[in-house]
């Protein structure tokens, strides 16, 4: 898994790429955490490129937006398709977080 | 069909060896490509399992066997040494839950469920068993087989 993050004006934008499992899950976590402990608000996970995603990759999904809602924030997701939406949609995590199809659409409604 | 087998350390490490080994055990019983990601996502669930509950504090070793069913289906066994523990009585996660409220608990054997065409927990000799079929038909096994 590969996680490169842009600072933008209103969010923090994190595109990932690859698998996120229960060996690397933690990586996500710890990169949102990042910026969360800088005071960003929003988060736009690009999850285009992501591949694949476990139970231990939706708990910190699920951790993070539950850290962002509870400072007035959002972990925001953009370009979930194949196994990842599949899982998001199966757990019904999806509605629970906001979902654009990409991060401009995200980005336009901040 | 002689079953294929692998035993390597109940621990998140070994997942990637035993995707490996399921998978020539997936492409050998003509299980589509299409539901590799799926059968990945099945095994890791499990495994994750063992490694987290069935030795610890201690550690142990965790058995994966495979054999072709026919029709493009493949069964798997994961088998651990470990205290008696069967996954599939857990209570199902409340799905319907707000984002605060919601527990992040049971959902790998929630999906476990839903992506397996069956599935039953055996102990024997000691040992629990998790054996599995894959691919699913239309809603796997939570639809079907009462759990």
């Amino acid at each position: 898994m590969n996680i490169e993050a842009t600072e933008l004006e209103k969010a923090v934008l994190l595109k990932v790429n690859g698998r996120m499992d229960a060996e690397n899950a933690h990586e996500f976590e710890e990169a949102c955490r990042h910026w969360v402990n800088q005071g960003k608000k929003h988060l736009i996970a690009d999850l285009d490129g992501l591949q694949y995603v476990s139970s231990m990759g939706l708990r910190s999904f699920l951790a993070i937006a539950q850290e962002l809602q509870s400072a007035s924030g959002s972990l925001i997701l953009c370009g979930l398709h194949g196994l990842p939406r599949q899982v998001f949609e199966m757990t019904r995590l999806i509605g629970l977080f906001p979902v654009f199809e990409t991060p401009e659409q995200a980005i336009a409604k901040l | 069909m002689e079953p294929s087998r692998l035993t390597l350390p109940a621990s998140a490490e070994s997942i990637a060896a035993f995707r490996e080994f399921v998978r020539g055990g997936a492409v050998a019983a003509g299980v589509s490509a299409d539901e590799f990601e799926r059968l990945d996502l099945v095994l890791e669930e499990i495994l994750i399992n063992v490694a987290r509950y069935a030795y610890a504090p201690e550690k142990g070793l965790v058995e994966v066997a495979y054999a072709g069913e026919g029709c493009g289906k493949l069964r798997v066994e994961v088998a651990d040494w470990g205290r008696v523990f069967n996954p599939l009585e857990a209570d199902p996660p409340d799905l319907s839950r707000g984002l605060a409220e919601r527990q992040i608990g049971g959902l790998g054997v929630f999906l476990v469920k839903s992506m397996v065409d069956s599935i039953e927990y055996r102990r024997q000799d000691s040992r629990n068993i998790l054996a599995f079929t894959f691919p699913a038909g239309d809603g796997g096994a939570i639809d079907r087989t009462p759990l």
